[in-house]
């Protein structure tokens, strides 16, 4: 207490210098005079008695100096006076401080870029109460091809009587239909939930109410009641009260809206404008109708674990597949936390570029770190003067060290500008997958983490440069007329610029095996010609095409308009697109093949297809023929086309032709004989092998909702607006979505690799430039420094491609220590990239050749101009410097 | 040994009690006359430098045992004046019963010839 008391006076002593200093001066004063007077009367003379008094005070100016001690703070003063030291000195060599602030700047501010992205992404939690309690329940197929698997809704149901580890558990899944007011129709993305999700999730409406239990059991019975988000709510109906209770059609079908959802909510996908009730009724028998089409999210209680709830479900399983072995024959559960279901692939590329990032940081610290300790170097004079008048060790380290953390907090500053800037380019280029079920933020945690960052490096980079050079022997430093660098400071420089060498051969390498992937991927043949084709999606609401052949009709008209199109050579529709990674599939049986038993049977992805949707994709029919419109008319029989891998891994060398197949895709499934056989396409993505297809015919299985396909002469975006003008010609309440190019579709595919491909270029790039900056720097100056000893060999005979040589070759041996280092790390992280690369090993040999051989040129480069400045030195001139 | 003549320093640590202890039986003074104070009470036997005395003043002053104000001192002429708090009281109680304690178990060890004899 007695001191927190002490230093808050010193504290006001400090900001009343000038006053304590009068007070003092007058106190002094008086106490002479007082003490003069009494010498006077007790007989003194004037002049002794001012003499004896001033004897008797003992040394003025050091009781000066103990009582100014003692009233202020001194180690802020100090450190303030060295703050503004610092920036003075900064400020008197601008091309040292622009090149350490820059270089810095762009190692923190590409930091922060990508910690901001994984923050928000990895480490903060998501925006619901407890959100480590959330989990999604998957079905997981025990054959091993996935274990994120829709759910059966009877499954579901089971699952929630039987289990005892989860307070709640939800039924969800995103789809789009086609929201209108009567003045306005937009195809909108929608979740359709069972009445817990939102209650579970913890949120509460803003406006309104939330669906009831009983309002989700009745739906599509004529309760139909809908919640909004705030965005609709604003955009469409411009926040207004009266929105609550509002009639709206949805999929021409009328709904009321009971509630607004707060700002920003989003689960699962950030695109939902609007929550409608599942409508699953745990009455009915949902194995014999439906197969696995929903999404599960729970609750865990508070005292169970994930590792309990996995082993409790897994129990339900085992007991769900002996209760039902046709249907949950080789079915399990996979309970998986939230988080991990939302971001798991993009896991591994933001751990990638945050080690990327974290090695961009180091190579800028390891250059601002030669920089300083050059500048340090070059002032060890003025700290031996400054070490001969009695400065303290410790007071120069603190010096020094000032300046680097001034340098540091303001690349810090520029850094996060810097960032503020990257993030959201970072987010333009990211993914589409990257961002959508999670957003990312730039606050104030952020800017703290950057600024303790930038202090962080300061220290660092600052203490190891100070130390060396405050150390020097103050003797020999103020005699030291050659000023060369003390054999610590240059072993340290030596050190820095290897290990900045071993960061940039790591980044290097890293780039290049991911743009070698990108490359391999691009050259991949996905199975179709996607140039020059337009898609689009057109989702006929049920209600306003109740029947089969009112769909068949619409869809067979448009496709025939948009052909007729100028500049379209071929339109058709496919229920999904390929390489999105949507689309159904199931299992299918072949005539005159036993059944096969519980959890071997055949699947295959199912597509439903226009006639011409091969030749307008570029797919090539390799046997048969395509489907025609006389095909696709409900009233034929089921024919089918399959792909050549269904031939290949099904019919084990039967005759595709005429074979005759079914699939469990409808009410009744007839089998119908396969018409034709076409090339495979991949299906998820191009570095995995396409899957075995069938496709169907339209009017055989008639999907409410395809996918425009228009193979065009020139640019296919050119002709969106026509093609929008087709559809509503024939449906003006029809709205039309998703207008992309198949080009695109296929890119969006590989945009994971892209994107990390993209930014380690960057970040090696920038660490090439460094890394050639510090070798430059460090060259230069030993260069300088050995002026009169080159001068002397200059002069006794050297010829000047030996100079050339000896100056290249002091780099070099720098460069190829540092290019093994980097190599031999690279080499043992690259495992790191695997399950991001293709068609390329991890350890691919020419990678790690070209990587450090890059860098080598570069590092010559840089070597060069100070070697050249060496050899062409005047010996007389060289040996005449200081 | 006990030469009166023989001038002593001010021992470290004690300029501090003494000073609490003049204004304590002296009242609000001013630095320079606690320091002939001091100087007169200890017999003129104890060396102060003058000068040393407004550190430990600051000190003190800044620990709250003391306060300070500007007045006239008796021959009229503006001085600053000490006073004891009641902090500072408190802390020379303390002080003092400390001191004697110290002094007590030293004495103990340095005067007893009985025991040998």
């Amino acid at each position: 207490m007695k001191s927190f008391r002490a230093f808050f006076f010193r504290l006001s002593g400090w900001f009343r210098k000038r006053n304590r200093e009068q007070e003092m001066m007058d106190e002094f004063e008086s106490h002479l005079q007082m003490h003069i007077a009494d010498n006077i009367r007790s007989g003194m003379s004037a002049e002794e008695a001012r003499r004896q008094a001033l004897l008797k005070f003992g040394g003025m100016e050091s009781a000066k100096e103990s009582v100014r001690d003692r009233s202020r703070l001194r180690g802020l003063e100090t450190a303030w006076q060295d703050f503004r030291y610092a920036l003075r000195t900064l400020r008197r060599n601008p091309g040292f401080a622009v090149t350490a602030i820059a270089s810095l700047a762009l190692g923190i501010g590409a930091s922060i870029a990508i910690f901001t992205v994984a923050d928000n992404l990895l480490l903060r939690p998501l925006p619901y109460p407890n959100s480590s309690q959330l989990v999604m329940v998957w079905e997981a197929n025990q054959r091993g091809t996935t274990n994120q698997n829709e759910v059966s809704p009877a499954n579901y149901f089971d699952w929630k009587t039987q289990n005892t580890c989860f307070s709640d558990i939800a039924a969800f899944l995103d789809y789009h239909v086609i929201f209108s007011t009567g003045a306005r129709a937009e195809e909108i993305d929608i979740q359709s939930a069972s009445a817990n999700l939102l209650p579970m999730l913890g949120v509460t409406p803003i406006r309104g109410r939330l669906f009831t239990k009983a309002e989700d059991e009745a739906s599509s019975n004529g309760a139909d009641v809908a919640v909004i988000s705030y965005h609709l709510w604003q955009s469409w109906f411009g926040g207004d009260e009266s929105a609550i209770g509002r009639r709206v059609q949805i999929n021409s079908r009328p709904w009321t809206i009971i509630g607004v959802l707060p700002p920003g909510f989003y689960f699962h996908s950030r695109t939902v404008d609007a929550w409608l009730p599942i409508g699953l009724k745990p009455a009915e028998d949902f194995r014999k109708t439906q197969g696995r089409w929903i999404w599960t999210a729970a609750r865990l209680k508070p005292d169970i674990s994930l590792r309990q709830a996995q082993t409790q479900m897994d129990t339900i399983a085992r007991r769900l597949e002996d209760s039902y072995p046709e249907f949950n024959k080789g079915w399990g559960v996979n309970v998986e936390p939230l988080r991990d279901a939302l971001v798991g692939q993009v896991k591994t590329p933001l751990l990638v570029l945050l080690g990327a990032v974290t090695l961009l940081l180091g190579v800028a610290c390891a250059n601002v770190a030669n920089l300083l300790l050059t500048r340090f170097n070059a002032r060890r004079r003025e700290m031996a003067v400054r070490g001969a008048l009695g400065a303290a060790r410790a007071r120069l380290v603190r010096q020094l060290l000032t300046e680097s953390i001034a340098l540091g907090i303001t690349g810090g500053i520029a850094g996060i500008l810097l960032a503020r800037w990257a993030v959201q380019a970072l987010l333009a280029l990211a993914p589409r997958e990257l961002t959508h079920s999670v957003q990312v933020f730039f606050d104030l945690r952020i800017v703290i983490f950057a600024l303790a960052l930038s202090l962080l490096t300061g220290i660092i980079f600052g203490l190891a440069p100070a130390l060396v050079s405050a150390r020097s022997d103050l003797n020999t430093a103020l005699h030291d007329e050659t000023r060369s660098s003390t054999g610590m400071g240059r072993r340290l420089r030596g050190w820095l610029v290897a290990a900045e060498v071993a960061c940039a051969v790591m980044l290097l390498s890293g780039a290049g095996l991911l743009f070698h992937t990108v490359m391999k991927l691009q050259v991949v043949d996905p199975g179709l010609n996607a140039s020059n084709v337009l898609t689009f999606r057109v989702t006929l609401p049920n209600p306003r095409y109740p029947r089969v052949r009112n769909r068949a009709q619409f869809f067979v008209r448009a496709a025939q308009d948009l052909a007729h199109l100028p500049g379209v050579t071929s339109a058709s529709a496919v229920s999904y697109l390929p390489l999105q990674g949507e689309g159904a599939a199931t299992t299918v049986a072949i005539e005159g093949q036993p059944p096969a038993r519980p959890g071997e049977e055949l699947i295959a992805t199912i597509r439903t297809v226009l006639p011409e949707y091969f030749r307008t994709m570029g797919i090539p029919l390799r046997r048969g023929r395509d489907f025609t419109i006389a095909d696709d008319d409900p009233d034929q029989p089921y024919r089918f086309i399959v792909s050549e891998s269904f031939v290949r891994k099904y019919l084990a060398g039967r005759e595709p032709l005429g074979t005759r197949i079914n699939a469990e895709m409808d009410d009744k499934n007839p089998f119908g004989e396969i018409i034709g056989v076409v090339g495979d396409v991949k299906e998820e993505s191009l570095d995995k092998d396409p899957d075995p297809t069938v496709y169907y015919v339209h009017a055989h299985l008639a999907y409410g909702g395809m996918i425009f396909v228009l193979r065009t002469e020139n640019d296919p975006l050119s002709l969106a607006v026509p093609a929008r003008k087709v559809i509503q010609g024939i449906d003006s309440q029809q709205p039309v979505a998703d207008v992309f190019t198949m080009q695109k579709v296929v890119r969006e595919t590989f945009a994971r690799q892209q994107f990390s491909a993209t930014l380690l270029a960057g970040f090696s790039f920038a660490s090439l430039l460094l890394a050639a900056v510090g070798i430059y720097g460090v060259l230069a100056y030993s260069v300088a420094q050995r002026t009169r000893e080159i001068g002397v060999r200059v002069a006794l005979g050297a010829e000047p491609s030996r100079i050339l040589r000896l100056v290249v070759g002091n780099g070099m041996r720098l460069v190829l220590i540092g290019s093994l280092i980097g190599l031999a790390a690279a080499f043992a992280l690259s495992g790191l990239l695997k399950s991001m690369l293709f068609g390329i090993g991890p350890r691919d040999p020419w990678t790690f050749t070209i990587a450090p051989l890059v860098l080598i040129c570069v590092a010559l480069i840089a070597a060069y101009v100070p070697a050249r400045r060496a050899s062409r030195l005047a010996p007389m001139e060289a040996l005449r410097t200081e | 040994m006990n030469d009166p003549q023989k001038k002593t320093d001010v021992w470290q640590g004690t300029l501090a009690l003494m000073i609490l202890r003049t204004l304590e039986s002296m009242g609000p003074l001013h630095g320079y006359g606690i320091a002939r104070r001091i100087e007169q009470v200890s017999g003129d036997r104890l060396v102060l430098n003058y000068g040393t005395i407004y550190p430990a003043l600051l000190k003190l002053e800044q620990e709250g045992s003391i306060s300070s104000q500007w007045g006239i001192s008796d021959n009229n002429r503006k001085a600053k004046y000490y006073r004891l708090t009641r902090a500072g009281a408190k802390q020379l109680r303390k002080e003092t019963q400390e001191w004697e304690q110290a002094t007590e178990i030293l004495a103990r060890f340095l005067a007893p010839r009985e025991q040998s004899s």
